[in-house]
């Protein structure tokens, strides 16, 4: 009898082993239906420096319009520029700017959303990227290892999709509403921008943008530029949200020089 | 509370400030401030505003004829300073300061924040 019961129990291990090992089996079965590769880790807080112009020989916008020398303007884009009044550069304007982000609080869209000297983290998942700005709450997602939409929508940030080369992100974006600037110089695009960047984290503490601006009507070839990040993983996010109702109480006091006017004022 | 009087006219140092100084890019440019000059003045703090877009700080000092004049002074977006290490309590009104900043490119009472001294000796920067 207690033979039986020995044998009985052996046996019910085995064969509970055996389901053991038959649902790893099932796992790693699971596992290898996930995407190839998540690529490289680069979630985290990062911040930037805080540019006025994509330009890569003139990142503080000191130079007029159509003269960097590395950019190449079509003249609708010239004249573009050169008909608005950016709050930067050498024929800022602040009083009567016409940046649409400061005189309408329109969404910065992007890349500009990035150049603030602000903080930014990266959320990453197998199947998106997620960047979250800490300036006026906004996101952004790039959806991984898959196509664009048919019609892709008109958008503030425009619709990316990603994929991994070796340890490189390169993102795929289109459908970006053309009142944007890609810059708080005021760099114009049309609704035909066509955005390649290469996202690497070239080492621990730094994250590196390189971007490809294909837009004909705007610039008679694509053209180049970069973003730098430094790892800011400290935890803190904070709020700042640019409103039309703040600006106005800014431009009272900073230039009428008048005391601030409620906006709200109370019953 | 009295600001200390430092002679507004030696205060007035036409120092360039070539592009040293980190920008944030909207406001408190050289369309509203001289960025050629730097002012410093030993002041009183009034008010500290923590606010959107641009922090404001509220201060009294006299000038070289002892009238007290009032500033108010842009410094940067709140999570900009907030990387220098600033708060929304990191000044009360009634503290002693010396400030320096550009001032106003028509004359006006408003400025640039550049840098200031707390009362400790304690260096803040613009962020």
């Amino acid at each position: 009898m207690g033979k039986r019961l020995r044998s009985s129990f052996f046996s019910l291990m085995g064969i509970s082993l055996l389901g053991m090992l038959g649902f790893v089996a099932g796992c790693s079965g699971s596992n290898a239906e996930k995407p190839a590769s998540q690529g490289p880790d680069l979630s985290g807080i990062w911040l930037g420096k805080g540019i006025q112009s994509l330009s890569p020989s003139d990142p503080m916008g000191k130079k007029k319009p159509g003269t960097e020398g590395d950019i190449p303007y079509t003249p609708w884009a010239i004249t573009r520029m050169k008909s608005e009044r950016p709050a930067t550069g050498p024929d800022q304007d602040f009083a009567k700017t016409t940046d649409p982000a400061l005189r309408y609080a329109d969404p910065d869209g992007y890349p500009r959303a990035s150049i603030h000297p602000m903080r930014f983290k990266i959320v990453q998942t197998p199947d998106y990227v997620y960047q979250l700005w800490e300036y006026n709450k906004s996101w952004r997602q790039i959806a991984l290892n898959r196509p664009h939409s048919e019609v892709p929508d008109i958008s503030w940030f425009g619709e990316s999709v990603g994929k991994w080369e070796g340890d490189t992100l390169v993102v795929d974006s289109v459908g970006f509403k053309d009142s944007t600037w890609l810059d708080p110089i005021g760099h114009p695009h049309t609704e035909d921008l066509h955005m390649i960047e290469r996202i690497r984290r070239v080492d621990p503490e730094t994250l590196v943008f390189n971007f490809t601006f294909d837009d004909p009507k705007a610039y008679t070839k694509p053209w180049d530029g970069q973003l730098t990040f430094k790892l800011k993983n400290d935890g803190i996010m904070t709020e700042t949200i640019y409103t039309i109702s703040d600006e106005l109480s800014f431009r009272q006091r900073f230039l009428n020089e008048k005391p601030a006017i409620p906006i709200r004022p109370g019953p | 509370m009295k600001a200390k009087v430092l002679t507004l006219g030696a205060l007035l140092l036409a120092i360039p400030l070539f592009v040293t100084l980190p920008l944030c890019a909207h406001h408190g440019g050289a369309s509203l401030y001289d960025m050629s000059k730097e002012l410093t003045v030993d002041a009183t703090v009034t008010e500290f505003q923590w606010t959107n877009p641009h922090v404001e700080i509220g201060l009294d000092a006299k000038d070289d004829k002892g009238k007290v004049r009032h500033w108010i002074i842009e410094a940067n977006s709140p999570p900009v300073m907030a990387n220098r290490g600033w708060n929304r309590k990191s000044l009360q009104p009634g503290e002693i300061i010396k400030i320096t900043f550009n001032p106003s490119q028509r004359g006006g009472s408003v400025g640039r924040f550049i840098k200031l001294i707390k009362a400790d000796g304690k260096e803040m920067l613009r962020g």
